[in-house]
C-alpha cells in the first residue's frame, strides 16, 4: 500500500499534477488524486515522510530533472512539477518540524545587487525545497551588505547567488570578497548561476561552484 | 479554442463532386482526417443549387448520415436554407450539434429558432439582419441584441449562442479589421456566457499571401475574446497558430496543450 502511494506520488511529480484537477504532461493519470491529496492519504496512513520525500518527491524531480536536460520537458512543465513539489513541501514541513527531522541544510539564496530577474532564482529555490534544504530567498537587488549580514546572523551552510546580466555578475565577486573581509567564506559555500557566468568565471572569483541549471545545483550539493 | 473543421463545403469543388456522386469514400475520409488533425466539431454543408428542395434535402441527409456513422466528432450543420436545416436535423441523433447559422432576420430566427431550443443545439448567431452584413460596430451588435433576445424568449442559454462578429474583406476597406474585433470585444461584455465565433479566410480576400493575413487577424481575435474558429484542420500551420493563441491569451495552463502537441510533432512555424 504505501510503496504504491509512493510510485503513485512520484508518477504525478513526473506529471506535474499538484492537484486531482491538473492536466499532466499526457492523460494517463486524467482525473486521478494529484501529488496533494495523494500525500495527505500518505500521512494519514502514516508512511514516513522521509521516505515520501526522497522515494517520492525527490526521486520524481529526479526523472524531471532528466527529462529536461534532454529537451523532452520545457520549463512550464518543470515549473507544474516544481509547484507539485513545493505544495507537497508546505504539507510536510509543520509534519517534519513536529517529527524533529533534519533538513539537509540551511540554503541561502540572492539575485545579486543591481539585477532584478528572479525565474531562474525562483527554481532553484523551489527545486533544493523539495530536496529537503531549508530555503531562505532573500529577493532580487540584494546588496551585498544584506547577504553578509544574513551569513553571519543565520549561518547558512550554502548560499546561492544569482546574475542573469554580465553587467551584474561581477557582484558576485564583491559578495565573496565582502565575506571574505568578514571572516564568513570558510563558514559557506558558493554556489553561482545565471546565463552571464560559466565555469571559468566561477574560478576567477573564487566561488565554490557553478550550476548550468536548477538540477545542477540539486546534484552540486548532494556532493558535500 | 474550439476548433469547426470547414472541409466538407460544396463551395470546395471536389467536395461538390464528391455529393452528386454520392463518393462516400472521399467524404468520410476527409471527416476523419479533421478529426485526426485535432477538430472539435465537423461542419457539414451540401451546399446549394439543387434542381428542386428534394434534392438538396436528399443531399444533406446523405452526407449528415454518411458523416455520423464514420466519426464521433459532432457535426455543425450548416446551410442556408432552413429547410434543408431541418431535414438534416431529422438525419442526425447527436446529442451535441452546432446549427450554422442564424441571423437577426426575422424568417430565418423563426425557423431556426424553435429547432435550436429544441434539440438545445448549439447555433452560431451570424451578427447581421436582412440589410447584408453592416459595416459598423453598433448595427452588428443590434442585430447580436434580437438574436439573443428571441432565442432566450425561446428558453435557449446564452452558452447555446456563437456569436460570428461577421468579417470584411481589408483589401476594401481597411476600418473592418478593427470592426470584428471592436464587435467581438462588445459581444464579450455584452454576453459573457456566448461563445465567439470566426470564419478565418474573409478578411484577406483579394490580397495576396493570404494565410499570413489570415493567421495575423487569428492572433487579434483570439486577444479580443474569440473562443472558436471555422478553419482547415489540416493546415497545421493555422492549427499551430491557435495553440499558440490560447497560451498566448492564458487559456492554456502550464502550456500544456502547445507543449504536448510540440511532442506529437504538431507544432510547426
Amino acid at each position: 500500500m504505501s510503496k504504491d502511494i509512493i510510485a503513485t506520488i512520484k508518477e504525478n511529480v513526473i506529471q506535474g499534477r499538484k492537484t486531482q484537477g491538473d492536466v499532466g504532461i499526457d492523460d494517463s493519470l486524467a482525473g486521478t488524486p494529484g501529488v496533494v491529496e495523494l500525500l495527505q492519504q500518505a500521512l494519514k496512513s502514516n508512511v514516513s515522510p522521509q521516505v515520501i520525500i526522497s522515494e517520492g518527491l525527490t526521486a520524481g524531480m529526479q526523472v524531471v530533472g532528466e527529462k529536461f536536460s534532454t529537451k523532452e520537458y520545457f520549463i512550464p512543465d518543470m515549473l507544474a512539477s516544481a509547484e507539485a513539489v513545493g505544495a507537497a513541501m508546505d504539507i510536510m514541513k509543520p509534519v517534519l518540524e513536529s517529527a524533529n527531522v533534519e533538513t539537509k541544510g540551511k540554503f541561502a539564496i540572492a539575485t545579486v545587487k543591481g539585477d532584478i530577474h528572479d525565474i531562474g532564482k525562483n527554481i532553484v529555490a523551489i527545486l533544493l525545497k523539495g530536496a529537503g534544504y531549508e530555503v531562505h530567498d532573500l529577493g532580487i537587488d540584494v546588496p551585498t551588505e544584506k547577504v553578509v549580514e544574513f551569513v553571519k546572523e543565520e549561518k547558512p551552510g550554502y548560499l546561492g547567488l544569482s546574475a542573469l546580466l554580465t553587467t551584474t555578475m561581477t557582484e558576485m565577486g564583491v559578495v565573496i570578497k565582502a565575506l571574505e573581509e568578514n571572516k564568513l567564506r570558510s563558514s559557506v559555500k558558493v554556489l553561482i548561476g545565471g546565463a552571464a557566468v560559466s565555469e571559468e568565471f566561477a574560478q576567477e572569483i573564487g566561488a565554490d561552484a557553478y550550476c548550468v541549471n536548477a538540477f545542477d545545483a540539486v546534484k552540486v550539493l548532494e556532493g558535500y | 479554442m474550439l476548433v469547426i473543421g470547414e472541409n466538407i463545403n460544396a463551395s470546395n469543388k471536389s467536395v461538390a463532386e464528391a455529393i452528386t456522386k454520392r463518393d462516400e469514400g472521399f467524404l468520410v475520409n476527409l471527416a476523419k482526417a479533421q478529426t485526426l488533425s485535432g477538430a472539435d466539431f465537423i461542419d457539414v454543408n451540401a451546399g446549394g443549387g439543387y434542381g428542386s428542395l428534394q434534392e438538396a434535402t436528399a443531399a444533406i441527409k446523405w452526407l449528415v448520415g454518411i458523416i455520423q456513422a464514420a466519426v464521433e466528432q459532432p457535426l455543425s450543420i450548416d446551410s442556408d436554407s432552413p429547410e434543408v436545416i431541418e431535414a438534416a436535423l431529422k438525419e442526425y441523433h447527436g446529442e451535441r450539434l452546432i446549427i450554422n447559422s442564424v441571423t437577426a432576420e426575422p424568417a430565418r430566427l423563426e425557423s431556426i429558432g424553435p429547432l435550436v431550443a429544441e434539440r438545445k443545439a448549439w447555433v452560431i448567431a451570424l451578427a447581421m439582419g436582412t440589410d447584408g452584413i453592416p459595416d459598423r460596430v453598433e448595427e452588428r451588435l443590434t442585430a447580436c441584441e434580437r438574436i439573443m433576445s428571441y432565442l432566450t424568449g425561446l428558453g435557449v442559454k446564452a452558452e447555446q449562442v456563437l456569436f460570428d462578429p461577421l468579417v470584411l474583406p481589408i483589401a476594401v476597406d481597411t476600418r473592418q479589421g478593427m470592426v470584428t474585433l471592436k464587435t467581438i470585444e462588445q459581444i464579450k461584455l455584452r454576453y459573457p456566457e456566448a461563445r465567439v465565433v470566426m470564419g478565418l479566410s474573409n478578411i484577406s480576400y483579394g490580397l495576396p499571401k493570404r494565410k499570413l493575413v489570415n493567421r495575423a487577424f487569428l492572433l487579434m481575435a483570439a486577444y479580443a475574446g474569440l473562443d472558436a474558429v471555422i478553419v482547415d484542420p489540416l493546415d497545421n500551420k493555422a492549427m499551430s497558430l491557435i495553440k499558440v493563441a490560447d497560451m498566448l491569451v492564458g487559456k492554456d495552463s502550464s502550456c500544456r496543450t502547445y507543449l504536448r502537441a510540440h511532442r506529437k510533432g504538431n507544432i510547426v512555424d
